[in-house]
């Protein structure tokens, strides 16, 4: 996968900004791109950039639940608009570990999809970050029998599961 | 410690000349008191804190690393 030569100069001040902050924070690590969360749009156009923090003993890093990768990520992207005009979603990512924390997250919803269909009653999931709640959602987008709303409020918002049809008595 | 809190602050304000970060160690640890041009307190903060926690949390994992603790202040 290339980044088109037009968010190339994006997507190295990203690479910098994050290896910079590894180094302070002393980190020896590697940055590459990361193809699971680089998305180009139909006419060639980077619409999120991806990077993977790649080293040993990173698990620090990633923290209870992903929250300091968060940190970083949110870090990285406001020095990101600080320096460029340009607003391109930055995804950071710890040894593959949020790939595959999605990868299990597809394979839920699918799972709980196929259960609230059978049961005919909605389900609610535990809450989950922003990011997760919209794996859920893109993941059941299209799903014939069920829908998905998010309700709460801050760090308890979670995704709730709902057959499509609900039977009349 | 310092060198940390130092380039993101100076990142993501409008005055980096006017960002001053002063290091005490004590029994307890490392404490790092941050000073801003007044303007720029808010993009230190963020909203409900939300940057400044961003801030502590990557420098507990570089004090985790150096089995020390670390506290910011920000003045």
């Amino acid at each position: 996968m290339e980044i088109p030569e037009e968010q190339s100069e994006i997507y190295e001040t990203a690479k910098g900004i994050l290896e910079k902050l590894l180094e302070l924070m002393d980190l020896p690590a590697t940055v590459t791109l990361s193809e699971e969360f680089t998305s180009i749009d139909e006419e060639g156009n980077t619409t999120s950039i991806g990077l993977n923090i790649e080293g040993e003993d990173l698990g620090i890093l990633i923290g209870r639940r992903g929250q300091t990768m968060v940190s970083l990520q949110h870090i990285v992207r406001l020095i990101m608009t600080h320096h460029t005009e340009e607003r391109l979603p930055i995804v950071l990512d710890v040894e593959g570990y949020k790939q595959r924390r999605c990868d299990g997250l597809r394979v839920l919803a699918m799972r709980l999809a196929e259960q609230v269909n059978t049961r005919k009653m909605p389900f609610a999931m535990e809450p989950m970050t922003p990011f997760e709640r919209r794996v859920i959602h893109l993941a059941l987008a299209d799903h014939p029998d069920v829908m998905t709303e998010s309700t709460g409020v801050g760090d308890s918002r979670k995704v709730v599961i709902t057959p499509k049809k609900i039977p009349h008595y | 410690m310092k060198d940390l809190v130092e380039y993101i602050a100076k990142s993501i304000v409008n005055e980096p000349d006017a960002v001053n970060i002063e290091e005490e160690t004590n029994d307890e640890g490392i404490t790092l008191k941050l000073t801003v041009a007044d303007d720029d307190k808010g993009r230190i903060i963020g909203k409900q804190g939300q940057i400044a926690q961003a801030m502590r949390t990557l420098l507990r994992v570089k004090a985790a690393k150096a089995q020390t603790r670390v506290r910011l202040e920000i003045m």
